[in-house]
């Protein structure tokens, strides 16, 4: 089927390339048949008394049912009869044949032209080499030359069909989280369950599923499914990260932070989650110096990733909470550059910039204008395009 | 196969040019084997145009998304049906479909013409063939359903809802054999005018075209009106839209041509005017093909966005409109006129029949397009609805369904009034007394309602006096008149079924538009409500899932006078998932001749639903009488006397003649 691809294509051209011919031939011998053979005797006036012979008949049958009385019908067919008188008087006799050269040259133009028009258009306007495509066939063919959306979508069709085929909502379950389709995702996974059994890999994938059609929030749904992942298997990397993630999200960074070092401690060397544990250690660990608890330490990157998921209103809502949590704290603990560069910065992303130009001076008095912290955040903040008042 | 499709799409529009350009130069010469290319040609362009009809039917059926059309208006879980149906569904699979059909009526007249005059046939094939090398052309350049997609996407965009219904399956192509049906009249007119005379064939041929085009264009609005009635979902059968107005036009124009056309078959009068009327219809019939086609009508700016659509069939229509026009101005003079009649004849009755109509055309054909002219001119936008039509085509058509019943009884040439007048004295009687019944008992104050259903029992009972009479009823035996009433042409029940449903259909406008009820109301499960003296009660919303949309069932069950559930009425919300687009089921329950028509609206914050209930009186009947006004047509058509005879066929016919023959 791989080799027979090109061959299959190239088989696909010729046969269109041939039907396009015989077509072609069959049109031309529709033009040239009747110029070609001999034409038939014909007189219009044949034709009108032919006519006028129906409408007598007809009379004669009205008449015959009652439907006209007799004076009628006779000036009927008197009628008929002056025109058919006339219709001799007129006396036209067939005209011959003119121009008998100029309609020889009409008639090899006109068998000339179905070729050349139809041909000529079609090499403008054709795309000979795209064969049809139908969606079944689309879907049948080697795996190995499909795309990704066409592969999901064969899966799909294969599963409206058989719906209880937990294999197949186990391979396309992650398929779909990796591709943001979040929703989808949630069902597969619990197809695959419910079908194919829990495993731990199933149920931390279920839960990933959720917070992921959740906006990134751990809600109590997918810490169930984590959790049942780590009953099912006490060290799993995936379930036990998210689980620390829900923690951090509900503030406890320094609970989140044991717990994603204790994960790191336990992972074996070429971990993929090595990485991201890392930086997840390294972000709680910045927010913990930030502030004692953590509360009020002003959004960090992944609350601001976290937020982008979110729906707008939230977003904005919780964006704004740690905004003015942080802008209190500052007041209170003026002497910390990093706070007052992120709560510019803030400022700048919710587009409240005469606050940000608010804390760039309150920020300035509190570290002093002239030294190094305060030239530096001078500086940050002009990146930002908030100048300070002189 | 779609390419093959596309390939025959083009070759079709070469043999258009042949068919354009050999057979008239064969006419204009005398060249017999010339004007004979027409005939195969014209076969041929049809037999090319159903390929590639046929290859974009296949591409819709297997999903071939890497067809540019079937992924912008299909979508792989649609019903089969509307898989098929939604080829024709959207701009190009609709022109392609105007073609086909246009290509067919050429094949058609190839195939039964083979005992028209030479010339009038090639002539009328070249002037086909105008047309079609036009429409293909206007296909190919501007809205061409074969454009591929290089990497074609897995799933198409869904065809738009409102469009997923049986309708979609009967409504457009039955217009478009209206519409297109035209196109053979108009090629016959225009083809006399190029030869110069009018033979005495071309009445009997132009008449069956007439009637056939003009059955599926009655039935085309009739279905479309049913469908826009039950599926846009708030009850009405007609809003004066200008799409609509667009295919009343050439009905009320092929009305009047139809009518003409039995003057001139039949007494060799109005000749001249019956050429027009054909030519009028036809254009006519563009009008609507353009305004609908273009997107003129959603909006004008509408140019903006497509300019070159718009733009092209604008020319189409000034070529076709503005060139046949001058030909008739140029030869009309020439042709020989008619004979004359006095004015009350049945002739008369007709003449006037054709004032009445070619008038309310041309208010239809204002109130439609002074609109859109205003706003191309000033930018303003106004709105001509139905207040205008009320007062205009109204007042119009009230005169013209008084004097329908006097045609058919009155004679040709010189006519009776007094006499006709006498043999309608039942049908009058009949029709004052249902005016008087329905003063005294149904609604003393509403003088439009009773004078209206009297008006419709007028044209009912005038049809059956027509029947009556010309079997002899009051004049011979009962048995004798059975005999006659068998024997009597078809075209004459043609006609009085044609009346009749006129009849029918006025029976049901007026009973609508005068006792119509209706109700609007939050319900909520387990609530009942009250109209006309049914009971409705309502179960509650269940969500249900079709093949590609999602919808809240709302379910009702009629209650009849003992309290027990009658039946059930199902109207629903549905959105459509690949459109996110809603639609409204209406749900209706016939109990005939009327209507209860049930619509969902929002859900209201007490877990009701916002519930529009209306009580349709008689409304089947509009289209019940279109349906009447259809099978006259066809039984019309059925008549063999209006086959032109052919000299072959004159044995034939002989030997018949005794069978048809009556036993008095």
């Amino acid at each position: 089927m791989l080799a027979g691809g090109p061959w299959l294509f190239i088989e696909n051209t010729m046969l269109f390339w041939i039907v396009a011919a015989l077509l072609t031939f069959g049109a031309s011998l529709a033009v040239l048949l009747p110029l070609t053979s001999r034409p038939k005797a014909d007189s219009t006036d044949a034709h009108d008394l032919e006519v006028y012979r129906d409408q007598l008949a007809e009379i004669d049958r009205d008449a015959a049912r009652g439907l006209i009385g007799d004076a009628e019908a006779e000036q009927a067919r008197a009628e008929i009869a002056r025109r058919i008188l006339r219709l001799n008087a007129g006396g036209q006799s067939a005209t011959a044949p003119r121009f008998a050269g100029a309609g020889r040259a009409i008639g090899a133009a006109a068998v000339l032209a179905v070729p050349l028009i139809s041909w000529g258009v079609y090499a403008t306007i054709g795309s000979p080499g795209n064969p049809s495509q139908p969606l079944e066939q689309r879907l049948e063919q080697n795996p190995a030359e499909s795309s990704v959306e066409e592969l999901v979508a064969r899966a799909e069709a294969h599963l409206a069909a058989n719906p209880s085929d937990g294999r197949g909502w186990d391979v396309l379950a992650p398929i779909y989280l990796r591709t943001g389709r979040s929703a989808e995702a949630v069902t597969a996974y619990r197809n695959a369950i419910r079908l194919e059994g829990a495993t731990a890999d199933r149920e931390a994938g279920l839960g990933e599923a959720i917070m992921s059609a959740g906006g990134g929030i751990v809600s109590a749904e997918a810490q169930a499914a984590f959790e049942r992942a780590l009953a099912l298997e006490a060290g799993h990397a995936k379930a036990r990260y998210y689980l620390a993630v829900a923690l951090a999200q509900e503030g406890r960074t320094a609970e989140a932070q044991a717990a994603w070092r204790a994960l790191a401690d336990g992972l074996p060397e070429g971990s993929p989650w090595r990485e991201a544990v890392e930086q997840a250690i390294a972000a709680a660990g910045s927010r913990l110096t930030a502030g004692e608890s953590g509360e009020g330490a002003g959004p960090s990157q992944e609350d601001i990733d976290q937020a982008a998921e979110m729906p707008a209103a939230d977003r904005t809502a919780m964006i704004e909470t740690m905004v003015a949590g942080l802008d209190e704290r500052l007041r209170q603990n003026p002497q910390d550059p990093e706070g007052w560069s992120r709560l510019v910065r803030s400022y700048m992303v919710l587009g409240k910039p005469d606050q940000a130009k608010d804390a760039l001076d309150r920020g300035l008095k509190a570290l002093g204008p002239a030294t190094e912290e305060g030239k530096k955040f001078a500086e940050f903040a002009a990146t930002l395009g908030v100048a300070a008042t002189e | 196969m779609v390419e093959t499709g596309h390939f025959a799409l083009v070759l079709a529009f070469a043999m258009a040019l042949v068919q354009s350009v050999v057979p008239l130069f064969g006419a204009r010469t005398g060249n017999e084997r010339m004007m004979a290319v027409g005939g195969p040609v014209a076969v041929a362009g049809f037999a090319l145009t159903a390929l590639s009809f046929a290859a974009l039917t296949m591409a819709y059926v297997q999903s071939d998304f890497s067809v540019a059309n079937v992924w912008e208006n299909s979508h792989s879980l649609k019903p089969m049906l509307y898989k098929v149906t939604g080829t024709w569904g959207n701009h190009e699979g609709s022109m392609l479909l105007w073609v086909l059909i246009l290509t067919l009526f050429g094949a058609l007249v190839a195939v039964f013409g083979s005992n028209l005059p030479a010339t009038l046939r090639a002539n009328v094939l070249a002037v086909q063939g105008w047309i079609g090398a036009a429409f293909l052309l206007f296909i190919l350049v501007t809205s061409n359903p074969f454009v591929r997609i290089i990497d074609p996407p897995i799933e198409g965009r869904d065809l738009n809802p409102i469009l997923q219904d049986i309708g979609l399956a009967v409504h457009p192509p039955m217009l478009y054999l209206g519409y297109v049906g035209f196109s053979v009249c108009f090629s016959f007119a225009v083809a006399a005018l190029i030869e110069g005379r009018i033979d005495a064939a071309w009445a009997r041929w132009v008449r069956p075209w007439t009637l056939a085009a003009w059955m599926f264009l009655t039935g085309g609005i009739a279905m479309g009106s049913y469908w826009a009635y039950y599926e846009l979902g708030w009850g009405g059968f007609w809003f004066w839209d200008p799409v609509e107005n667009a295919s009343f036009m050439p009905w009320l124009a092929g009305t009047a041509l139809l009518h003409s056309a039995i003057v001139m078959e039949k007494r060799s009068a109005l000749k001249i005017w019956t050429l027009l009327l054909a030519i009028l219809t036809f254009s006519l019939s563009l009008l609507g093909t353009f305004l609908v086609r273009s997107g003129v009508l959603t909006s004008v700016h509408a140019f903006a966005t497509d300019p070159s659509r718009g733009v092209f069939i604008l020319c189409i229509l000034t070529l076709f409109i503005g060139g046949s026009l001058a030909l008739f101005a140029l030869r009309a003079g020439s042709l020989a006129a008619g004979g004359v009649f006095h004015p009350i004849s049945r002739e008369g009755a007709l003449v006037l029949n054709n004032l009445f109509l070619t008038t309310a055309t041309a208010t239809v054909l204002v109130g439609t397009l002074y609109p859109l002219v205003l706003e191309a001119i000033t930018g303003d936008k106004i709105s001509v609805g139905a207040p205008f039509f009320n007062l205009t085509f109204g007042p119009l058509m009230a005169p013209l369904l008084v004097v329908v019943p006097f045609g058919p009884v009155l004679a040709w040439k010189r006519g009776d009034l007094y006499g006709a007048g006498q043999r309608l004295m039942a049908a009058f009687a009949g029709a004052l007394l249902a005016v008087l019944v329905v003063m005294m008992f149904v609604d003393g104050a509403s003088v439009f309602a009773a004078l209206g259903i009297g008006l419709a029992v007028w044209l009912i009972l005038g049809a059956l006096t027509d029947l009556a009479l010309k079997s002899g009823f009051g004049s011979v035996s009962g048995h004798v008149m059975l005999h006659r009433l068998v024997g009597l042409p078809k075209s004459v029940f043609g006609t009085a079924l044609a009346h009749f449903g006129v009849g029918l259909t006025t029976l049901g406008l007026v009973g609508v538009l005068s006792f119509e009820q209706e109700k609007i109301l939050a319900m909520r499960p387990g609530e009942t409500m009250e109209i006309a003296g049914y009971t409705l009660l309502f179960d509650g919303l269940t969500p249900a899932r079709g093949p590609n949309y999602t919808e809240e069932r709302g379910r009702f069950e009629l209650i009849d006078a003992h309290g027990e559930a009658e039946s059930e009425l199902v109207s629903s919300k549905r959105f459509y998932t690949a459109r996110q687009m809603p639609t409204t089921e209406a749900g209706i329950k016939t109990i005939w001749p009327s209507q209860l028509y049930v619509s969902l609206g929002d859900p209201t914050a007490d877990d009701g639903v916002v519930v529009r209930v209306w009580w349709k009186p008689l409304v089947t009947l509009i289209w019940t009488g279109g349906l009447v006004m259809m099978i006259g047509g066809a039984v019309s058509l059925m008549d063999r006397r209006l086959r032109v005879g052919a000299p072959s066929r004159r044995a034939h016919r002989a030997a018949e003649k005794p069978v048809s023959g009556l036993p008095i």
